[in-house]
């Protein structure tokens, strides 16, 4: 595996967890009705999805991928 | 008969399946060398989150209409017994027992605004409430931020015959329209929920 693609997983690895505990909080948020369960769904479970996400995004456009190998003719 | 699931059950299963993709991803992420493990990557890492956030957003909605997200806070306590008083002059009382609102939803029913963006501005305005519960001082007996507007009982009662043609009614109707008497005013329909001597009344027992 290259430098750059070891990049590439490590950010996917970080954007999933943070995803994955975001969607926790989410599930958790569910339980009760209750106008804490909604704040913590908002700032706590939004927080770490919006965080997940543009981890994601960031690291597509942050990594660079070295140029494919010409074609032989 | 056929079991429909619910949302919160639909939004639990798509959490869940959710979960098990991108935990499946941070296992193996060498899967998103090839374009097929990207697109997927894309969709488990972009647009199921979104899609889940936006379901969870419009569920956490939709319970804050609820009589039980309203009552949930202690100092609510006292209106939501108010709406059980054994006394047709109440007017909460008289609206929830008669089921003139819906039950699951009567605090929200009377009091969100009837405007464009209305409901916007009432949760905003139960953010204010949430703010002033936990960070600020509420003290009882609670006041509303502005007067109670017309608008949200002629929402409903406007073009009834009972009220429009009420003699009463009838007298001071151009007033009544206009917001320049209120429809709680004294002598009117003056007794609302009057939570603080609630616990001396008489309530309704619903009937199981």
């Amino acid at each position: 595996m290259s430098a750059p693609e070891r990049k590439m997983a490590r950010r996917l690895r970080v954007s999933g967890i943070l995803i994955i505990l975001g969607l926790l909080v989410e599930a958790a948020s569910l339980i009760r009705i209750h106008p804490l369960s909604f704040l913590s769904f908002m700032f706590i479970g939004g927080g770490l999805l919006i965080a997940g996400v543009l981890t994601y995004l960031i690291s597509l456009i942050s990594v660079a991928h070295p140029p494919p190998p010409e074609k032989l003719s | 008969m056929a079991i429909v699931p619910g949302p919160t059950t639909l939004l639990y299963l798509l959490i869940a399946v959710s979960i098990l993709m991108i935990a499946f991803l941070i296992a193996r992420p060498s899967l998103t060398a090839n374009r097929g493990g990207k697109e997927i990557a894309f969709v488990v890492l972009f647009l199921l989150p979104v899609v889940v956030a936006s379901m969870g957003a419009a569920e956490h909605m939709r319970r804050s209409e609820e009589t039980q997200f309203c009552l949930s806070c202690h100092i609510m306590a006292p209106y939501g017994k108010s709406l059980r008083i054994d006394d047709a002059t109440y007017i909460p009382a008289a609206h929830f027992q008669n089921a003139r609102i819906p039950r699951d939803q009567a605090c929200y029913t009377c009091h969100t605004d009837y405007v464009m963006y209305g409901t916007i501005g009432a949760k905003l305005r139960g953010m204010r409430h949430v703010y002033v519960q936990y960070l600020g001082k509420a003290t009882t007996p609670l006041h509303l931020y502005t007067p109670f507007n017309n608008r949200e009982c002629l929402h409903c009662h406007e073009g009834a015959r009972s009220f429009e043609e009420g003699a009463v009614h009838m007298a001071v109707m151009p007033d009544i329209k206009s917001n320049q008497i209120s429809c709680v005013s004294s002598g009117c329909h003056d007794s609302v929920h009057n939570a603080s001597h609630v616990d001396e009344m008489k309530l309704w027992q619903e009937p199981k």
